[in-house]
């Protein structure tokens, strides 16, 4: 689906999209990353100091690490990192700390039990996100809509209070897990 | 109360925390972490408490007049309701300097359980009493009452008419048949009975299913017109928490499956029932060791069915999903067969639906195999009793402890009994979607309306001033929309709201119009609270144009006549040529009689808004409420119906919102909302010279209208 180049659906005359408008990328050299004392991302960037950084991924589940956007409090983007990695390695260590911050998702590990109740479906579920697993209840509301299947294997669900778990390899849950999800996976 | 806490789980690096934020009477908050204090500082020296929003967690923070932001607490999307009342505490005391706790709402637990209810569930799904809600349903019934003991007296009839069956076949046999001494005539009266015992039973039993098919039909519209009066009166707060789509499945889906559990179901399960123990009494009285034997298989056979349901419901439910999966797609491509077309894409749209059409497929033929399996299976090892009966009983015959009568009976009793085993495979799924509708449908019924009609509420003085006093509201608790928002409008001002997207413009109105009521601070309407004054008297007495202009389906002069009923066709015609809609109306074939909406004569935008101007007006009404109501018309157009509206009564209070500022020009007052707060207030020209929002988007139209001309 994510194409790394654009094949023949261009036309060839035409000049790529994408260098033609220009995306306002990074300039890694210019910029500088730290955190504030009250705990939030800074950065100075061609002289203009940001005390407040949103790093929002522009495909959060396809490509975590490119096309990182960079925005001010307002939302209004600063610049895009085209990739994490083109980062050195204190200064993206901070870009991924944040990155942490933002996306949650902690990742499921286990399915205790399942109840559907009353258009409702309840997981009593281990999941770890940093740190210790621990237990939770979650309840799902329009299972067809909040339980996704990202590809025959990878799974992300979304709860009624707003939380995301991932179910990163569904083979690498346990066979009893696995059977608890089955119905609700399409 | 003398303090608020907000727990919080998650540390800076996102590992489990135990942690507590706590705001107390002094002003001081503290942060605790597994229980102990790790920061604390007085509440005043903050600007503000604020909860930001990330994926899957928030955080809270304090912002400060001169120092860096600092993070409080991060915690996942549970506790995101709590917080924003906790900021709001604070909020309140860093701004009045006085701690209240009163006001904080804790987010809503069961009473039993403690678990938070799910949004917008008011029923704990895990503590609610099953035999409670068809208790409860149950007296949805009591109106038809009647009908129904009516039909189940049928019922019993005609039940008893069948049992009555065998039991002459087994009389006939025994003492007739078997020793060899019925004359013909005692076996045709005995064969007469049999035949007389079926037919009136057939006749009862078309009664009953008649009697009972005219209550079920009356119950659902029962039904529905309860819950669709509910929908009208609830209010728009209540209804922003459901979607259209809910409300429709409430009022047409969900009461037929009410319907069908209680009336079909209900009589299937009382008749299968009443057969069940009948003929379990009538075989137990006459050979009780026959009868446990037939009863053998039930508890196997009853346990097998249970455990085949898991399989056969997880089976069937996917089969729905791909089909509505398909469905779907279906739906979407053939809406949008013109983007389709003018991509060139049809060769992968084919593609695409012959994949999930193919899907579809496979697991359908998949559940019809098994099907066809399970069923004969099922129908077979039911029947096993059968054997049984026959083996032992022919066996009890040969050795004279039987008679061959009794062996027929039992045998034709088998069916009774077994039938109902049958339908335990589905009864548990209808049982489920019976309860949750019963559950979803009871909770519209319950929903307190937020704003309520009283026999208090005073009349609309839509003619008096319009006085907002620090009014604070949020669609939800923790993301204010309007922030101590104060104005006073004097009676036939006009008034114009600008502002960017999102900045609170319609937010204001919404509150204007009493579809929501101001979390804080108080609207005056005449100098009454707008909490005293009657929602639906306002709504008659005002006149609204939306954005979004809703016409029903129906002719132009019944949209029209939808705000006065009473109107005359001069006043119709008087308010369409005073919006400029009179001219496009005549040039259609059947003038006012046009047929508008889904199926009707298809309208421009442009039309659309000049027909609800004309409908906002016909009632003259002295306060006039313009929400984007010309953002579709041209220039010219705007500005003829701007003129016909301002030579209408000038007395009338006007208060308009909108995008371009040349319809703002007439405005007494403008009112500049930035972030849900009061920006700025004057006049056209005091604003320009002030030189700050208002003139900074009145260059930038002037821009954009400069850059369009060349």
């Amino acid at each position: 689906m994510y194409a790394t180049k654009s094949a023949e659906t261009t036309d060839a005359a035409a000049p790529l999209l994408s260098d033609a408008i220009d995306l306002g990328y990074l300039d890694t050299a210019q910029a500088k990353f730290s955190m504030t004392p009250g705990g939030f991302l800074e950065l100075d960037y061609k002289g203009v100091n940001y005390p407040r950084v949103a790093v929002r991924r522009s495909l959060p589940l396809a490509m975590p690490n490119e096309y990182l956007s960079l925005a001010d409090p307002e939302g209004k983007e600063i610049a895009i990192l085209r990739d994490l990695t083109s980062l050195d390695p204190g200064q993206r260590g901070l870009v991924e700390a944040e990155l942490n911050r933002r996306y949650y998702c902690p990742n499921i590990i286990e399915v205790k039990s399942v109840k559907d109740q009353l258009g409702y479906v309840y997981f009593e579920l281990t999941a770890q996100g940093s740190g210790p697993p621990s237990s939770r209840m979650c309840a799902v509301k329009d299972v067809n809509k909040n339980i996704r299947m990202l590809s025959d294997d990878d799974v992300i669900m979304f709860d009624v209070d707003g939380n995301r778990y991932r179910i990163p390899s569904l083979k690498a849950l346990s066979a009893k897990s696995r059977k608890r999800l089955e119905p609700y996976l399409f | 109360m003398d303090h608020i806490d907000l727990a919080f789980s998650l540390d800076e690096s996102m590992r489990p925390v135990n942690g507590r934020l706590l705001f107390d009477s002094a002003g001081v908050i503290t942060v605790f972490l597994d229980g102990k204090p790790a920061l604390a500082l007085p509440a005043k020296d903050a600007k503000e408490a604020r909860v930001l929003g990330s994926v899957g967690c928030a955080l809270v923070f304090l912002t400060f007049e001169d120092a860096p932001d600092r993070v409080l607490a991060r915690f996942d999307m549970s506790r995101l309701k709590a917080a924003g009342e906790w900021c709001k505490v604070v909020n309140h005391a860093i701004e009045t300097g006085k701690p209240v706790f009163d006001d904080a709402i804790e987010p809503e637990v069961c009473e039993k359980c403690g678990k938070t209810l799910p949004e917008g569930m008011r029923v704990c799904p895990f503590c609610f009493s099953k035999a409670g809600l068809f208790k409860r349903a149950w007296a949805l019934l009591r109106p038809f009452k009647r009908e129904i003991l009516i039909s189940q007296t049928f019922m019993a009839m005609s039940s008893a008419l069948y049992v009555s069956v065998p039991v002459l076949n087994r009389i006939l046999i025994d003492n007739y048949l078997a020793p060899k001494l019925g004359t013909a005539a005692e076996i045709m009266l005995l064969a007469g009975f049999m035949f007389l015992a079926r037919a009136i039973g057939e006749t009862i039993y078309v009664l009953s299913a008649r009697v009972y098919a005219r209550a079920g039909t009356l119950f659902s519209n029962y039904l529905r017109d309860i819950a669709y009066a509910k929908i009208q009166k609830l209010s728009m707060a209540a209804l922003g928490r459901r979607t259209p789509g809910e409300l429709i499945r409430r009022v047409m889906e969900d009461t037929v499956t009410i319907k069908d559990f209680l009336t079909d179901y209900g009589r299937w399960m009382m008749e299968t029932g009443l057969m069940f123990i009948v003929s379990m009494v009538i075989l137990g009285v006459t050979n009780w060791r026959l009868a446990l034997l037939v009863f053998a298989p039930v508890p196997i056979v009853g346990y097998a069915l249970y455990r085949f349901r898991n399989m056969i419901q997880i089976r069937y439910e996917r089969q729905w999903r791909k089909n509505s999966r398909a469905q779907s797609i279906l739906h979407d491509i053939i809406k949008g067969i013109r983007t389709v077309k003018s991509f060139g894409a049809e060769d992968r749209e084919i593609e695409k639906f012959a994949r999930v059409s193919k899907d579809l497929a496979a697991v359908m033929t998949s559940n019809e195999t098994m099907w066809a399996l399970l069923f004969p299976a099922v129908t077979f090892f039911s029947g096993i009793g059968e054997f049984f009966v026959l083996y032992v009983g022919g066996r009890w015959i040969l050795g004279g402890q039987l008679s061959l009568g009794v062996l027929v009976q039992f045998t034709m009793f088998l069916g009774y009994i077994y039938q109902p085993l049958r339908w335990l495979v589905s009864f548990p799924r209808v049982l489920a979607d019976a309860m949750t509708s019963l559950v979803k449908m009871f909770e519209i019924l319950d929903e307190e309306a937020d704003i309520q009609e009283t026999a208090m509420s005073k009349d609309a003085a839509v003619e008096g001033a319009v006085d907002y006093q620090s009014v604070s509201f949020g669609y939800k608790s923790y993301e204010p929309v309007l922030k101590e928002v104060g104005f006073t409008i004097e009676p036939g001002e006009m008034i114009g709201i600008v502002g960017k997207s999102g900045a609170g413009k319609s937010t204001l109105i919404n509150l204007m119009l009493r579809l929501y009521d101001p979390n804080t601070g108080r609207i005056t309407l005449g100098g009454d609270d707008l909490r005293s004054v009657s929602p639906r008297r306002l709504h008659e007495r005002a006149g609204v144009v939306f954005q979004d202009t809703f016409l029903f389906a129906g002719t132009i002069y019944d949209n029209i006549l939808y705000a006065k009923p009473d109107a005359t066709p001069a006043e119709v015609i008087a308010a369409c040529a005073a919006a400029n809609a009179h001219e496009f109306i005549m040039k259609s074939a059947d003038g006012y009689d046009t047929l508008i909406g889904e199926s009707g004569f298809s309208l421009s935008g442009g039309e659309r808004q000049r027909l609800a101007i004309a409908r906002a007006i016909i009632k003259n009404p002295r306060l006039l409420i313009l929400d984007e109501a010309t953002s579709s018309l041209d220039l010219e157009t705007e500005s003829i119906i701007q003129d016909s509206l301002n030579n209408l009564t000038r007395k009338r209070t006007t208060i308009a919102i909108a995008h371009r500022l040349s319809t703002l020009r007439a405005a007494n007052r403008l009112i500049v909302l930035d972030k849900g707060r009061i920006a700025e207030i004057g006049t056209h020209v005091e604003l320009l010279r002030k030189k700050g929002i208002y003139y900074k988007l009145v260059m930038a139209q002037r821009q954009t209208s400069r850059t369009a001309e060349a």
